[in-house]
């Protein structure tokens, strides 16, 4: 049969002269060659082009359109195969200079999620007036037009009753159209209360970064010019960030480099990695100043950036203070008193005890590390620094980089490339009296309080401390909050010590989620809204660094919606405004119409066009010739859609030497920036510097608070009653947390190192789990001071004696049929977080989720 | 005629699985059938501890047992070295499995996707059901169904017949590479005509040394696997008596 088709077809390329024609698809390419093809519901074409991405070819009865993936916050850019309005497979966009055509695993995922029978359809209300964990909401189904109604009226409450900061808006899995809802609706109606999640994140990453080099924000590593590759807490081959770049090319790093992976347990990138150092949780700042006193003893800092002793001679000499005056330093500033106060007898033997590395492997490590300068990277992950005392710790791993003189350089460190997107227009002549006075009001957070300094970017509680939330709310502490709308968010599993936040959402008067699945903080929900799907169904966009770039990656409606969802960030905030211009406040409406069109100068006069208006307005020095300033130039929006995606200039090595960000211009090793940070805070409370390093936990005192040092780690737990220190873990499958009501993701679990297909397993150590008489596959409690976890045992030699290692993202009770074992009653497996106590790194405001609880193990 | 074959570098490979998962997708496979598959193994002891992965598919042996062994011929080679199966002809006597040393033959001893076939809610009136989302979407026993797998082949195969890897024949007729080729975002696979001396995949056979899984039982692969997963350097030393 298979012959005759063979047979066919080579008649047909001979009539037709085209190796690549069948007759089907050049009836489709000629339909689908540079027109728009609607599909939805009823749309006006030119609001649903669907730019094909990809020309169709030969037997391809679909069409690649250009799409982005947020199954983490890789970002990648990717084209999806649409047939018929219906999304069927997924792959990576080959015009990023990001991703450059690669997807990880859990982008396909994104295929399962769409089509989730669990999604919601449509928007329902609580008929249940009773919150709790263990009371069925009884939702029912509403219209949107009941839903939009109540919330308005809701929102106007407040306003009449000039509470508007008693509003809350809790942003969880945004695009760069976030503003528009968390910011603008915020303020126009008179909050102060926008919450984000980025404290969940990994805020304490950004922090060393700061207060060193002055960029608050992620990095991109040269990878592919580096020598040495000393990865700390980071997982590039699982989890974030551009896993599908640093997955791309790894097997040439291996090539050229020499990778080092710092980590607890055996992690799928230090499975591919020279080095594997299995250090003791909570001990990585140890580590980091150990390397760094190597590297001036060996006198292996690069010179022509950190600079050198006037005499020549290393005066580095392991328990010796060194004078300032004899070294002449030139693009960084603090390196000898780093020297004097904390590195100089911070010896490897030292190092070796506490964190149970040898003295061999942590010389080698440096030495080899050294040598590399100034193409060694020294790559800070979350790991290391989202523990309680890990502020320092990130100054420490990320300032290995400086000494190296990796900063801004060939095979180093680099911060994300210049791109021109712009901001919406600003809220203020819409900010009336009440709602500058509502917006005057503190932060139901409670950021920047004395032992929360939130020191985000320098400035003292700027920083949201999103899990602390959950504390204000329920001790109305500044205030109540009565209105709260969270979107794409889900703390009520995501956030460390979950429990609090079902108490805290509990009490909330009216409380709305905007989500595509009715998950644990739908739960306590009053209304719930159907979102849209960001792969498949909402106009926006974001922006990721890596291989030297920077892209700017759209997301496209390029499928039938199934059911009757609305895109978060646009739609929903536009009909909210239009309900409220119903009921006398028109501000945000008139705000939101001067969004107007670029390409026509026209306002939204629908949630449609205000959806994809605001998209091209913010965009628009993007996509518009007589607007370029750089990167990619594209001939107008309709290419712009085409291709999905817009990339940078490449990048500009060694611009930022002697120029940063920092109170010195330098890379700082003694942080002026941080000392002027923290004094700020200080004097805001009438109190010292010392005074705050009580509050928040760390052990420093004097001048040792501006400079990384190694610091005790916090770990709740009695060793004798909890022996095994909780390591926790991403899976390359996870999507954030939304990837459990896919059958892929358990039918594929075991691609996490040591894991198991559909089961949740805790990994332990084979000498451990023999003391207790415990055996893979026995069902296992795990207990904390602060909560326990059901799960499976499973023995495997990648996981250090006195850890176990367990994988976030199981242990949902609702989202789904899959994701929970019995829906809104018993949870599947067990979720991390249970075990979590809701502590943080005050100094950024982050959750804490490494080396911060101790755990016991029962067989059940 | 082409002999099409498959290097897979486990060193480009970081096993993340893409391949396997988009292979699912591509061919329409149910829950724990998995035609790209992989081997794994933590070797060694805390803390001198590795873990190794092979990435696995039908072999599309030249000397194929499946094939020798298949009473219908249900299981037969392609003219370009493919071994395709067409369940028309299957009886699902299950020989192949029995034959095949490598694993690579699955069995639908039920229907495929039955998890689909629900019509149960979570939320009356709220969530829909896996059957209302297939019939609503159009898609054929899943919302995601990919039509271009059934112009070779069952799109979705029915009980009682074997089902296995076809190195992607629907996408090779049409000049396209396999999926997992496609998908792999390491460039780790690598296809090609055996019989072209110039093609990537005979240059890669030539300068490495090649090794095939079960070497020693004469099925002659067509999937060869080079370099190592696990590309380490180690302190030089000569060890010591």
């Amino acid at each position: 049969m298979n012959k005759d088709k063979t047979r066919r077809k080579t008649w047909m390329e001979d009539f037709l002269g085209d190796i690549k024609m069948s007759r089907r698809s050049f009836i489709k390419a000629s339909t689908a060659t540079g027109a728009a093809v609607a599909v939805g519901s009823g749309l006006k074409p030119e609001l649903k082009a669907l730019a094909v991405a990809a020309p169709s070819g030969a037997g391809e009865m679909g069409q690649w359109l250009s799409a982005t993936c947020q199954g983490c916050t890789s970002w990648c850019s990717k084209q999806v195969y649409v047939i018929d309005g219906r999304a069927v497979k997924v792959r990576g966009n080959p015009h990023s200079k990001v991703n450059n055509g690669a997807g990880c695993p859990r982008s396909h995922l994104g295929i399962q999620q769409v089509y989730d029978p669990d999604r919601i359809k449509t928007p329902m209300k609580r008929t249940n007036p009773k919150k709790g964990r263990s009371e069925d909401p009884k939702f029912v189904p509403i219209s949107w037009d009941e839903a939009l109604n109540t919330i308005a009226d809701k929102i106007m409450e407040l306003r009449n009753n000039n509470e508007t900061h008693k509003y809350m808006l809790m942003r969880g899995r945004y695009s760069y159209m976030r503003d528009v809802l968390y910011d603008r609706m915020t303020k126009i109606i008179g909050s102060p209360n926008n919450i984000s999640h980025s404290s969940l994140c990994a805020e304490a990453e950004k922090f060393g970064p700061y207060y060193t080099e002055g960029i608050w924000s992620y990095r991109q590593y040269d990878v592919l010019n580096a020598h040495y590759v000393l990865l700390w807490g980071a997982d590039p081959l699982a989890a974030n960030r551009q896993v599908s770049y640093y997955s791309k090319v790894w097997g040439d790093v291996v090539d050229k480099a020499t990778i080092a992976i710092v980590e607890p347990r055996l992690s799928a990138s230090a499975g591919k990695a020279d080095e594997w150092l299995p250090i003791k949780p909570g001990q990585d700042g140890a580590l980091a100043v150990a390397i760094s006193h190597i590297l001036l003893t060996e006198g292996l800092w690069y010179k022509p950036f950190v600079g050198d002793f006037s005499e020549g001679k290393n005066l580095f000499i392991n328990g010796q203070m060194v004078d300032e005056e004899a070294f002449e330093e030139i693009h960084t500033n603090g390196i000898v008193k780093y020297w004097n106060i904390e590195l100089k007898d911070k010896t490897p033997e030292w190092a070796s005890e506490i964190t149970g590395l040898s003295v061999d492997q942590i010389r080698r490590v440096a030495t080899g590390f050294g040598l590399a300068a100034p193409h060694a990277i020294s790559w800070l992950g979350g790991g290391p620094c989202m523990q309680v005392r890990g502020g320092y710790t990130a100054m420490a791993v990320h300032a290995l980089n400086g000494i190296v003189g990796a900063v801004d350089n060939f095979g180093g460190t680099l911060k994300a490339n210049k791109e021109y997107t712009t901001k919406f227009p600003k809220p203020d002549d819409f900010m009336d009296e009440i709602a500058k006075k509502g917006k005057k009001h503190e932060k139901i957070d409670q950021r920047g309080r004395l032992h929360i300094p939130c020191i985000k970017s320098g400035k003292p509680g700027s920083g949201v401390i999103t899990n602390n939330a959950a504390d204000g709310i329920l001790n109305d502490d500044p205030y109540q909050i009565k209105v709260a709308i969270g979107y794409m968010n889900n703390f009520s599993f995501s956030a460390p010590q979950p429990e609090r936040w079902e108490r805290a959402l509990s009490k909330i008067p009216f409380l709305v989620h905007i989500t595509t699945n009715a998950s644990e903080f739908s739960w306590f929900s009053d209304i719930v809204l159907p979102d849209t799907h960001h792969m498949f169904e909402k106009w926006g966009y974001v922006k990721a660094i890596g291989n030297g770039y920077r892209h700017v990656t759209l997301m496209q409606p390029i499928v039938k919606n199934v059911w009757d969802y609305k895109i978060d960030e646009t739609e929903i905030p536009w009909l909210l405004a239009e309900k409220m211009a119903e009921r006398g406040f028109d501000n945000l409406l008139r705000h939101y119409k001067e969004y107007r069109d670029p390409e026509t100068g026209k306002e939204p006069t629908n949630e449609k066009e205000f959806a994809l208006y605001s998209l091209k307005f913010v965009t628009q020095n993007l996509w518009d010739p007589a607007k370029y300033k750089g990167g990619d130039k594209f001939s107008g929006w309709e290419e712009f859609i085409t291709v999905g995606v817009w990339n940078s200039n490449p990048y500009p090595f060694r611009k930022r030497w002697g120029k940063m960000k920092t109170k010195t211009g330098m890379f700082e090793f003694y942080s002026e920036t941080l000392k002027a940070a923290l004094e700020k805070h200080a004097e805001k409370h009438g109190a010292t510097v010392d005074e705050v390093m009580k509050a928040t936990n760390y052990l420093a005192r004097g001048d040792i608070a501006f400079i990384p040092h190694y610091e005790e780690p916090y770990i709740l737990g009695d060793e004798k009653e909890y022996p095994f220190i909780h390591v926790d873990h991403k899976s390359r499958l996870n999507r954030e947390g939304r990837s459990a009501n896919c059958s892929w993701y358990y039918d594929f679990k075991d691609l996490d190192p040591g894991d198991e297909i559909w089961d949740d397993v805790a990994k332990i150590n084979p000498v451990d789990a023999e003391k207790m008489g415990i055996g893979s596959g026995d069902r296992i409690k795990l207990s904390s001071p602060t909560g326990s976890l059901i799960c499976t045992a499973k023995l495997w030699e990648g996981v250090r004696p006195g850890t176990v290692a367990k994988c976030y993202g199981q242990g949902h009770w609702a989202y789904g049929r899959l994701a929970s074992k019995k829906f809104g009653k018993e949870p599947r497996g067990g979720s991390s977080n249970d075990l979590i106590p809701a502590q943080y790194e005050a100094l950024s405001g982050s959750s804490a989720y490494y080396a911060v609880t101790r755990i016991k193990i029962e067989r059940v | 005629m082409p002999r099409y074959a498959m290097v897979i570098d486990l060193q480009r490979c970081v096993g993340c699985g893409s391949c396997s998962i988009s292979c699912r997708n591509e061919n329409n496979v149910s829950e724990g059938v998995y035609w790209s598959h992989k081997i794994t193994e933590t070797s060694g002891k805390f803390p001198n501890v590795r873990y190794h992965y092979i990435p696995t598919l039908c072999n599309h042996c030249e000397n194929p047992p499946c094939v020798r062994g298949c009473p219908t011929q249900a299981m037969h080679k392609l003219d370009n070295g493919i071994t395709m199966h067409d369940p028309n002809k299957c009886i699902g006597c299950r020989y192949c499995m029995i034959n095949c040393p490598y694993g690579v033959i699955y069995f639908n001893w039920k229907n495929a996707h039955s998890a689909w076939k629900a019509e149960n809610s979570l939320i009356k009136g709220v969530t829909s059901s896996p059957a209302e989302e297939v019939r609503k979407t159009g898609g054929k026993g899943i919302p995601y169904y990919n039509p271009e797998r059934n112009v070779t082949l069952a799109g979705i195969r029915p009980k009682g017949v074997v089902e296995k890897c076809t190195f992607c024949d629907h996408r090779v007729n049409e000049g396209k590479l396999p999926r997992c080729v496609e998908a792999c975002p390491a460039d780790a696979r690598i296809f090609g005509d055996l019989d072209n001396p110039q093609s990537q995949v005979n240059q890669l056979l030539g300068k490495f040394r090649p090794f095939r899984l079960k070497e020693a039982v004469g099925t002659e692969p067509a999937v060869f696997y080079i370099r190592d997963f696990s590309a380490a350097g180690y302190p030089r030393t000569k060890g010591g008596v």
